[in-house]
């Protein structure tokens, strides 16, 4: 599972658990330093040196340095990823060199919920990724860096926009309903979900797809991120933790030395892969076929190349680091400017951020303080996910007659107007382009405080207060000249504004000591309090005096018929928590690891306030008993675990009864559900870790199943009724199983030459069972001739989003649709969940040189094409372009044929990607810089697919009835290929 | 030390500690504060939003009344209009119970069920009170009429409890001692307001009706259910405040001033707050006309042959206001489309923009932009913006006239009736008749009362809902009653689907 966690042989490792575990708690103590190299004799940067049976300790600097106060008697160990540890006693040395020979791969450590253990020890389902190997490439937020790393996590864009959302499942789809993204936990700090960024009021042109809540995070700050996959890790976080846990850990100073890095980086950005449309001869040509003797502009226009750029991408990090006995500090600063593909759009990020650390008390006691701060500006483009028969802009430009120039003689815009070939209702793209202006702009700060106190040398105390506010404001204009229905000669302007602010306060109590020289026993105790708080509001004109500007700035000369205000404020959601963990390790051969969570939440009915999670794991460490001891086997773990885990990801306020004031009234809403409750997940994890060869093999096979009940949804209530909805938690339930497979293989290990191969397979099980509820339909399409339709359902027994729809037969001889049973009956027709995701990576490093490629793919499930089906479709011919395929078949289909949801647009979905290659120099200490490194990414490079649509990888989402669509694509924003240039330095 | 660290730390722990978790609301009320400060008036005026929901091209009048008879046809239009066949379906009475768009207009019509019967908690006055109950009434008739069976609850009673159904018959006893007891009560106007007429417009359809309600398959008509038509017929047509009066102001953006035959509306204020009217127009234009539409709806060739009298004012012309600013005649559109120039339109291939009397369920020809006959019934807003102005009818003077003829009619008294539908047509601009039977009453009901929501209800009462007719079968008996949507029957073991579905 942990392919890659393993290669880390040159790179720094950037988590000290000196920094976790906060200072050293010694008397009398004194100095000692040294220097930590490898078998080769160059420095190991980070690696970790631990006081034993402590939670003290430091790690190494740049050039391998480390200064540490110990007593005499104390243990030192030493350790650093992918190398075997040492001991060193001291007994009054000043000065401590070690040599660490590359092989103990399992003394990693891997941060865990409130905590970290080592990686020989965890006894549940975490995969960790560090940040030499998080994808490369031009990234907004975290999430992207995973996407094909781990098995079992699996990252789908919702867009192409740059800052666009992802759809982010771990093992499988948990939900029915939305809700289903895994919660996000920063040093320590549970994160809201949501994004600040600001909607606008209505805008005639759809809605446009959520930005991702993790802007704010610069990738380049991130030291590892870590994935808690099963139950027995994530119970800890209780009803938060159903649909797995991201802990992001953020990097911290690895030098007491003052250290400079900066990294530069440009990019461009171009298409991935289009969609095949006719172009203007073609286009005649089909005319022709046709017999159609309108539709002949003349011309050759490709209208998607004219809304398309090539994207410039500047990215600029820089991060000074240092500290002294008693301090460590590191301070960043990002500069982003990444521009979308699509013109006019595109994303700037400003990001600063402090970690440090301070020291009292001759170490008894100290503070962690980090704070990040970003702000981003993103230029959205109208491309939004449920544009009607007018279409967003791509929908615009696909369907863009390509014999008809875009511009008249005059350089005017070609519209219905002036030119008697486009219709009334069709929009010209680039004009749109020019009369549409969004710029969201979203600030965020994220600021964490946590003093801690060594009680005595085995019992810790720490606090951590931490805050994240969010606030955006979002400006859109389009103006009235554009022929959009509802903005043509009105025009329109909205400005909406958010305020997102989440507060935790933690008490924690961290206990370890050794009960018997074959026993150690921690523990930890704690208590914690979140709470959350939503709210905007938003306010919309049109019909002003001068339509051709940027009416924004004056709203009040709107139409006073056409003003919009609207305001809102979710109830105040409060989390309250006690948890428990105990670990028990017993002659290092078996582990248990057992925990509890007690949840109280605001969003809970009366009647089940308080949720109770917990889990068990144990572990049986096979490799330290004498029968496989000294055997093939370098390690081998055999893991066991269950827990549970809750979802809470519902409105705040959907327990209670509740009046809403309407536009010009009020009435009531939602209906009280003293009942309502979490939806509740149960896992089984077994798990087995191995090493084999000198480690030259590992990896790790689990399997895993989880049932999920207790879902929540929010059907009709039984009418007469007030609200359309009311919550309950229904009978049903969603069973996802699987088998996981990760591996890893250095194939060649010398000084100056080595072949690292990983890859990672996760086989995926999705069904809803038990359920007894009338099928809930899902997936609605939109566009023309298909409003109000739907071609997913939820019903019992099949996979979540389950294609439903017409059986398409082929075409008569007319040329019209055939379909099974005349299209009266529909059928289960596909499946959009991957039954099989895969990853794999490929490192060779020569000498300086090291090149490094990325895999993923994803097979077994099929997509919705719904920009054929709405967009391209035949009867568009005369008027407006076709999707190329329709042209050429054997029958030829007739113009007249209606746009019919079908399983003629259901496609495999199966595809490989390369996701992202990389090849980098390392040039070294140049003059007074140190660490030189160039390299050269491609990003998204190629991807294979039989799929017609945009990207395979690129999930147009929709809620109906807050229940998400799955696999259909949309005239998305496309996704990108990119190739980027780096060079990165310290002094 | 470090026992008074400690002390500390536990301080510090203890003032964090232990919120109750109790949920504080901001932009909503609790049920406590609603009865608190929440005025009746608010809640009335969400009624009557809630009533907006007939307005809605997807919903009950459009759906139920219009779509499944022989007044309006939903083709699908080669690209256009296919919508997973959720048109063709009520056409050609093939809908089931997953149908989207009847179980949105069963549920939205009983959220003002609920709201009215909620807001009797509140302490309305005697008059909120009976325009409350008026409104409900109203809604249980629609339900009723379209289902067969109504689920409610009485005022007070818990919304986690299964809601009892009230069959035809109790309905039908429910809303006539409803407004018995409320008639008093109410206000004898504007028509934009439940009122005295409103609530004898609305027994005089129950009594009308109550033969059909009770037996679809072959209704029959109780001499003293018609007496009551009569009477209350003739209570308003003689009260002096309606009088027939131009055909196309009834519906008019401005109908709440010029309308003198309006008896029951559905407020819509132009520019601020409306339901959707204008989908009332949108629904059949050409995109290429002014307003720019969605090229869907038709009527069928045989419903505008039955006019036969082409001076016949309900077919349609110029109206001020609209053809001088869009070049849109009123009534039935048919042949080329002009602009306000008087230029004639294109159609977005370039051909010329002339509807065609025929129009097919499926159109697959080179024409299926242009085909079938459109109708404008309210006139366009060119002013309210997203909001028009014009008022929704529900019920007015020539349906109350026609209605008292017919129940002449079935007592045996034609003369009578005859002279009521004459004295319409000839306000109407069209010729006398010289005799009249039920199916020539019925047409005559067409003629004056098409695409107001009227239809279904109007066949199934002449027993002619199950025929053939245009781009129709003849269909079953079970389609006289729609199927209770999925999602309500799993949320109610006391709804008990209905037969044949």
């Amino acid at each position: 599972m942990k392919g890659n966690l393993y290669s880390s042989l040159r790179r720094i490792s950037l988590l000290g658990i000196c920094i976790l575990f906060g200072a050293a708690m010694t008397f009398a103590q004194r100095t000692i330093s040294g220097t930590v190299v490898d078998n080769t004799g160059e420095p190991l940067i980070g690696a970790n040196i631990l006081i034993k049976g402590t939670s003290s300790g430091t790690i190494t600097d740049i050039d391998g340095n480390y200064t540490i106060r110990a007593n005499d008697g104390d243990v030192l160990v030493f350790s650093y990823t992918g190398y075997q540890g040492q001991e060193i006693t001291v007994s009054g040395q000043s000065t401590v060199n070690v040599t660490l020979v590359q092989g103990q791969l399992l003394d990693e450590i891997v941060v865990v919920g409130y905590g970290t253990v080592l990686k020989r020890d965890v006894t549940g389902s975490v995969a960790s990724l560090k940040a030499e190997n998080f994808n490369k490439g031009i990234f907004t937020s975290p999430d992207q860096l995973l996407q094909g790393r781990l098995a079992g996590v699996n990252v789908i864009n919702n867009s192409g926009q740059p800052g666009g959302e992802a759809t982010v499942k771990i093992r499988g789809n948990n939900s029915i309903r939305a809700g289903a993204n895994p919660l996000y936990v920063v040093d320590g700090i549970p994160l809201d979900g949501r994004s600040a960024r600001a909607g606008l009021i209505s805008t005639d042109i759809g809605d446009i797809p959520n930005s991702n809540p993790l802007n704010f995070l610069n990738p380049s700050d991130i030291a590892s991120i870590e994935v808690l996959k099963d139950a027995s890790s994530a119970a800890i976080f209780g009803s938060r933790g159903a649909n797995g846990v991201i802990l992001v850990t953020t990097k911290k100073s690895l030098s007491d030395q003052p250290t400079i890095d900066f990294s530069v980086s440009a990019g461009v950005s171009s298409i991935l892969k289009k969609y095949e449309v006719l172009n203007g001869d073609e286009y005649r040509s089909a005319l022709q076929d046709y017999g159609n003797t309108g539709g002949n502009g003349g011309d050759n226009v490709d209208a998607f190349d004219e809304i398309l750029r090539t994207g410039v991408t500047q990215n600029y990090n820089f991060s000074i680091g240092g500290g002294g006995d008693n301090n460590r500090y590191r301070l960043s600063f990002g500069y982003a400017d990444i521009e979308g593909i699509v013109r006019e759009s595109g994303i700037k990020k400003y990001n600063a951020a402090l970690n440090s650390t301070f020291d009292f008390l001759d170490d008894r006691a100290g503070v962690d303080v980090f704070i990040v701060a970003n702000h981003a500006t993103e230029d959205i483009a109208p491309v939004s996910t449920n544009a009607g028969f007018t279409g967003n802009l791509v929908a615009q430009a696909l369907q863009w007659n390509p014999t008809v120039p875009l511009y008249t003689n005059n350089g005017d815009f070609t519209s219905g107007m002036n030119n008697p070939l486009v219709g009334a209702t069709t929009i010209n793209p680039v004009a749109l382009l020019a009369a549409h202006d969004e710029r969201a702009n979203t600030t965020t700060l994220l600021a964490g405080i946590s003093p801690f106190v060594n009680i005595t040398d085995k019992l810790q105390y720490r606090y951590r207060f931490g805050v994240n506010y969010g606030q955006g404001t979002t400006r859109g204009n389009i103006r009235g000249w554009i022929n959009v229905q509802g903005i043509e000669n009105r025009g329109f302007a909205a400005i909406s504004h958010t305020d997102l602010v989440s507060q935790l306060h933690a008490h924690t109590l961290n206990f370890n000591t050794d009960l018997t020289s074959n026993l150690s026993f921690s523990a930890l105790v704690g208590f914690e309090y979140q709470k959350f708080d939503f709210r905007g509001e938003a306010f919309a004109g049109r019909g002003f005096d001068v339509l051709d500007r940027d009416n924004t700035v004056n709203l009040q000369n709107g139409a006073p018929s056409d003003y919009l205000s609207f305001s809102f404020a979710d109830p105040i959601s409060e989390l309250q928590s006690y948890f428990g963990r105990v670990n028990f390790n017993l002659k290092d051969k078996y582990l248990l690891t057992a925990s509890i969570r007690a949840d109280g939440s605001s969003k809970f009915g009366e009647n089940n306030r308080y949720g109770y999670f917990p889990s068990f794991a144990v572990a049986w460490k096979l490799s330290n008993e004498d029968f496989i001891s000294g055997g093939v086997f370098d390690d081998l773990k055999l893991r066991l675990g269950w827990g549970q885990t809750g979802n809470q990801e519902f409105p705040a306020g959907a327990a209670q009864e509740r009046y809403q004031f309407t536009s010009g009234g009020v009435q009531q809403e939602n209906v009280a559900n003293p009942d309502l409750k979490w939806e509740s997940s149960s896992t089984l994890n077994v798990g087995l870790d191995f090493a084999l060869f000198d480690y030259a093999l590992s990896g790790t096979i689990e399997y895993f199943s989880r049932n999920t009940d207790d879902l929540l949804l929010d059907p009709f209530v039984s009418e007469p009724g007030p609200a359309v909805r009311a919550w309950r938690n229904i009978t049903g339930e969603v069973v996802n199983s699987g088998l996981e497979i990760a591996l890893s293989a250095f194939l060649i290990e010398k000084s100056n030459v080595s072949l690292q191969l990983g890859a990672n397979a996760s086989f995926l099980n999705n069904e809803f069972s038990n359920f007894d509820g009338a099928t809930i339909q899902v997936g609605e399409l939109f566009g023309q001739g298909i409003s109000d339709a739907t071609v997913q359902v939820m019903t019992n027994g099949q996979p979540l989003n389950t294609f439903f729809t017409r059986e398409f037969m082929g075409l008569d001889d007319a040329g019209n649709s055939i379909y099974r049973d005349n299209g009266d009956v529909f059928y289960v027709l596909g499946d959009p969940n991957a039954d099989l995701i895969l990853g794999a990576t490929a490192n060779l490093t020569v000498d300086k040189l090291s090149v490094g490629l990325n895999f993923n793919g994803a097979f077994g499930h099929q997509l919705y094409n719904n920009t054929a089906n709405s967009v391209l479709p035949i009867g568009n011919l005369g008027t407006r372009n076709i999707d190329a395929n329709l042209i050429g078949g054997e029958i030829r289909e007739s113009t007249a044929n209606a746009i019919a949801p079908s399983s003629r647009y259901i496609e495999d979905g199966d595809f490989i990607k390369l996701a992202n290659a990389t090849v980098s120099y390392e040039i070294g200490k140049v003059g007074s810089f140190n660490n030189i490194n160039v390299s050269l990414t491609g990003q998204n490079l190629f991807v294979i697919t039989d799929y017609t649509g945009f990207d395979p990888e690129v999930n147009t989402v929709n809620l109906a009835n807050g229940i998400p669509s799955s696999g259909i694509e949309y005239v998305p924003y496309p996704s990108a290929r990119s190739f980027l240039l780096s060079v990165a330095f310290s002094f | 030390m470090k026992n008074k660290i400690f002390l500390a730390l536990l301080v510090l722990v203890c003032s964090f500690s232990c919120s109750d978790l109790e949920e504080e609301l901001r932009e909503d009320l609790t049920a406590e504060e609603a009865a608190k400060l929440v005025d009746v008036s608010s809640l009335l005026a969400a009624s009557y939003d809630g009533m907006r929901t007939f307005q809605d091209v997807a919903r009950y009048h459009m759906v139920t009344q219009m779509h499944t008879s022989d007044e309006l046809l939903g083709p699908t239009r080669g690209p256009d209009w296919d919508d997973n066949g959720i048109w063709r379906s009520l056409h050609s009475h093939t809908w089931a119970a997953d149908h989207a768009y009847l179980a949105a207009s069963f549920s939205e019509i009983l959220q003002v069920v609920f709201n009215t019967t909620n807001l009797l908690n509140f302490n309305p006055s005697t008059q909120q009170a009976a325009e409350a109950r008026f409104l409900r009434a109203f809604c249980v008739f629609a339900i009723a009429d379209g289902w067969g069976q109504v689920p409610f609850r009485e005022a007070g009673t818990s919304l986690l409890e299964d809601a009892q159904v009230l069959s035809a018959q109790e309905a039908l006893d429910f809303i006539i001692d409803e407004m018995n007891d409320i008639m008093g009560d109410l206000p004898d106007g504007p028509a934009y307001v439940a009122n005295k007429d409103a609530a004898k417009g609305l027994l005089i359809k129950t009594y009308l009706n109550k033969g059909a309600f009770l037996n679809r398959q072959s209704p029959t008509f109780d001499q003293g259910d018609m007496n009551q038509v009569i009477s209350l017929a003739d209570q308003i047509i003689n009260s002096g405040k309606y009088s027939l009066g131009n055909y196309f102001d009834n519906f008019a953006p401005n109908n709440d001033e010029i309308s003198t035959e309006n008896i029951f509306t559905g407020e819509n204020r132009g520019g601020s707050s409306s339901g959707a009217v204008r989908s009332r127009w949108f629904c059949g234009l050409h995109y290429n006309q002014n307003p720019s539409g969605w090229n869907g709806f038709t009527t069928l060739s045989d419903f505008y042959d039955s006019f036969g009298d082409p001076d016949d004012v309900r077919l349609g012309g110029d109206y001020a206001g609209q053809t001088d600013v869009g070049g849109l005649k009123t009534g039935f559109l048919v042949g080329q489309q002009l602009d306000q120039n008087g230029t004639a339109l294109l159609d977005r291939k370039g051909n010329a923009l002339a509807f065609t009397r025929e129009v097919a369920l499926r159109e697959t020809g080179n024409n299926l932009e242009i085909t079938g006959i459109r109708v404008i019934k309210y006139t366009v807003d060119y002013n309210g913006g997203d909001n028009a102005d014009n008022d929704y009818v529900f019920y007015r003077l020539a349906d109350v006239m026609l209605m008292k003829a017919e129940a002449q009619l079935r007592n045996g008294d034609p003369s009578s009736a005859l002279a009521i539908v004459n004295q319409i047509r000839v306000a109407r601009n069209a010729d006398a008749l010289g005799s009249l039977d039920l199916d020539v009453l019925l047409a005559e009901r067409g003629r004056e009362l098409y695409w107001e929501g009227h239809r279904r209800t109007d066949l199934i009462r002449f027993g002619k809902f199950l025929n053939a007719w245009q781009e129709k079968a003849a269909s079953g008996p079970e389609r006289l009653l729609f199927p209770i949507p999925a999602q309500s029957l799993a949320g109610n073991p006391n709804l008990v689907q209905n037969p044949g579905y």
